[in-house]
């Protein structure tokens, strides 16, 4: 190159640089102060892997966010909800998780185990209070995941409640096969499981098998539990691939009691199975669904009616996404009425030390609390039997 | 490739063997080198982090690209191989105490051998045949990886440390992206830089004669299973890298991240942006890292009128992907980098066609 068209590179560079400087930018942020909306980010499942619950999860958690603005907000602030779908793929969560720092949200709301994990370790340094709706037990630690909220009891306390009825039912004798999607939510409960049969002496047989995704069938899989010899068959999925395997077990005319965990124990299982396929199974669910009638239904109920919609309707998927906002709102309210500005670390703060959170009934034995020891809100459950198409409460606030 | 570019007469060898020979090349360079210079100073945080995943997917995208494009041997485990350096990298630094630097060398390596093991085939098999061995690499880490639990301790995943580099260590959130822009850029244009020249050498040639006819290249005196096994070995070894980074800039690791979906992205970064050209997996990674967002900042902003694409936006990501690969092997097999080309030689020979 000669001396002449180096330097003329160089005076181009400095000029460009002159040019893309003046263009300005800059980080974004929106910040707390007093009268400004408050920005929530929501990463959820509308039309993934799992997105027949979490579509009604999400707009659970937009109704929530819609009657409490109308409400007059937390503390006479309205509150800002941006949700995005994210498709039940980890990268895309963490597209939506950086957009959502950079816009400046004080805390978020998540979806599924694998990037509620994947993001855990972002969230306790950027300082973002995090309630998703995975009940992954290794994010109750405040020393693994300190700034994630589980509002429910985990997967493996259900599984565990789960087993221990299925002891006490079967006489104390059975074997149980788990059904697992085949991913980081499906494979949650499914060590700890087998921890407390060994810990409680129980005399169960245990064995899991991952559900292969996009199947039509199960009756391999069922096949596989039948030589096992399993009468119990717990489910750690989502209510569409639960719903084929009860519908395998009628067609098959197979013994075998369908134990469905969280994700699969609503309405849309029995629906999707047909009433009489879903006879009878049994439904581990921590938030009481609409059927139940809990006093804290009555403001689900008035939303409803007052935005044309049936109450009926309202599948337990919605009610869950519905108190997973109420839990975070309480929570800003708390910090607010503390007198802290709108962080991170105040709501958490906040958070942990608010004592009981009331739910009128619905999750657990009624009430959601935190600590600075533990972020698992609950430890209890209902239990539920499908009966002619419903869900009929068998126990409430079942715990360990 | 061709060697020199037509219409331009060297008088010395030295002038033959400069990377840039036209002022419009330099001209294009400084603007180029600004433009990276000035990117972190006027880029808001999120738009930052996409640069920083664009570099992160230009090293593993050359990677690629000197295995398939330079030399010829199809491979769909890609996304094994990110794996491999993520979780080397992660288990080196965080639980064997190793300083991060040696780590991501060690996982680099690690990489360039479990690569070099998985090429193995590659001395048999050809095309398709390949395709399918390379496939059954991707099975076999992506199992590893999920079922062998004391890689991740039991967790399901690997929470990674916070980049420490010699003592310096990566800010919060309001400088994470600047920092991380500046340690990927400079490994980014190192990761160019060598590959460009790599071309340049015997080792290079041999793999692009292995490419191009692998018998006549023998009769010449190329060793064919020795460069194969070393393009195997070198490209896995870029992609090493390219996974070490991803684990260390988003802190976490887990096998989500490695599917095949990730192999058959990065295959189609170098299909569209020109399969044997370095510069072609440059601008291939800048294209498809920036698709979905921009599909996505599309649909937002035409949410109103067509709600179709917000609502089914992933499934619109997934049609307009495939629909991009399939315009781009119809219209420009050889991607974007011969598009830029085209583009360069109209205004060069201007007012003629040739």
């Amino acid at each position: 190159m000669s001396a002449r068209s180096r330097s003329l590179a160089v005076a181009m560079a400095a000029a460009s640089a002159l040019a893309l400087s003046a263009c300005g930018g800059g980080g974004g942020g929106g910040g707390a102060d007093s009268d400004e909306a408050i920005p929530i980010g929501i990463i959820a499942d509308l039309t993934g892997a799992t997105g027949d619950v979490g579509k009604p999860y999400n707009e659970g958690m937009l109704a929530y966010v819609d009657w409490r603005n109308g409400e007059d907000g937390i503390e006479g602030r309205q509150i800002d909800a941006m949700s995005n779908d994210y498709a039940y793929e980890v990268p895309q969560a963490e597209q939506l998780y950086k957009q959502y720092v950079n816009d400046g949200v004080v805390a978020i709301q998540g979806w599924g185990t694998g990037d509620t994990e994947a993001l855990s370790g972002s969230v306790a340094r950027d300082e973002l209070p995090f309630i998703s709706g995975s009940f992954a037990e290794p994010l109750t630690d405040p020393e693994e995941a300190p700034y994630n909220f589980i509002i429910a009891p985990t997967y493996s306390d259900q599984m565990r409640i789960a087993l221990d009825w299925i002891s006490e039912d079967s006489g104390g004798k059975s074997e149980v096969a788990v059904f697992h999607n085949d991913s980081p939510f499906g494979e949650a409960p499914v060590a700890d499981g087998q921890k407390w049969i060994d810990e409680e002496s129980l005399d169960l047989g245990y064995e899991a098998y991952p559900m292969p995704s996009g199947s039509q069938n199960f009756v391999g899989l069922l096949s596989q539990a039948k030589k096992q010899g399993a009468k119990y068959v717990v489910i750690q999925n989502v209510a569409s691939p639960a719903a084929l395997v009860a519908k395998d077990i009628a067609a098959q005319n197979l013994d075998m009691k369908i134990v469905c965990l969280n994700w699969c124990a609503n309405e849309l299982f029995i629906d999707s199975a047909g009433a009489k396929a879903a006879e009878g199974h049994l439904l581990v669910q921590p938030f009481a669904p609409m059927a139940a009638d809990k006093e804290g239904h009555q403001d689900l109920k008035e939303y409803a009616e007052a935005n044309d919609l049936d109450p009926a309707t309202l599948g337990t998927s919605w009610v869950q996404g519905w108190y997973a906002m109420h839990v975070m709102a309480e929570g800003i309210e708390a910090a607010l009425k503390n007198g802290d500005d709108l962080t991170g670390p105040a709501i958490r703060e906040a958070l942990e030390t608010m004592g009981p959170i009331e739910t009128g009934g619905v999750v657990g034995n009624g009430t959601v609390e935190f600590s600075g020891d533990s972020h698992r809100g609950s430890t209890a459950t209902g239990i539920y039997r499908a009966e002619d198409g419903k869900m009929v409460e068998i126990e409430a606030g079942a715990s360990l | 490739m061709a060697a020199t570019a037509t219409g331009i007469h060297h008088r010395s060898y030295t002038s033959e063997l400069r990377l840039r020979a036209t002022r419009a090349e330099y001209l294009r360079l400084g603007l180029m080198t600004v433009l990276l210079l000035v990117l972190p100073f006027v880029l808001d945080n999120f738009w930052l982090s996409q640069a920083n995943l664009i570099l992160i997917a230009v090293i593993g995208a050359v990677g690629l690209n000197i295995l398939v494009g330079y030399t010829g041997q199809i491979s769909l485990g890609q996304g094994g191989f990110l794996a491999v350096g993520a979780y080397s990298s992660a288990i080196l630094s965080d639980r064997i105490g190793l300083p991060t630097p040696l780590a991501i060398i060690a996982a680099v390596l690690l990489t360039a051998a479990v690569g070099t093991f998985f090429g193995l085939p590659g001395l048999r098999l050809k095309g398709l045949y390949l395709a399918i061995a390379t496939l059954a690499s991707q099975m076999i880490i992506e199992f590893v990886i999920r079922r062998w639990d004391w890689l991740t301790l039991d967790q399901g995943y690997l929470n990674v440390e916070r980049l420490n580099l010699f003592g310096f260590q990566i800010g919060g959130r309001q400088v994470f992206e600047q920092q991380w822009y500046w340690v990927l850029l400079l490994l980014a244009g190192l990761t160019v830089l060598t590959a460009r020249n790599l071309f340049r050498t015997g080792l290079g040639r041999s793999f692009m004669a292995v490419r191009d006819q692998d018998i006549a290249a023998e009769a010449i005196g190329v060793n064919i299973p020795r460069a194969k096994l070393t393009a195997f070995a070198v490209s896995s070894g870029f992609v090493g890298l390219a996974g070490a980074l991803t684990a260390h800039y988003s802190e976490v690791v887990s096998w989500e991240k490695f599917t095949l979906d990730v192999s058959i992205l990065y295959l189609a970064m170098i299909i569209v942006g020109g399969l044997g050209s370095i510069a072609g997996a440059v601008y291939g990674a800048i294209f498809m890292t920036l698709l979905p967002e921009l599909i996505r900042q599309l649909s937002l902003g035409l949410g109103d009128t067509l709600p179709f694409l917000a609502d089914q936006l992933p499934a619109v990501r997934n049609a307009v992907f495939g629909l991009v690969i399939i315009l781009f092997l119809i219209l420009e097999p050889r991607g974007l980098d011969r598009i830029w080309q085209r583009i360069k030689d109209y205004f060069r020979f201007w007012p003629f066609r040739y």
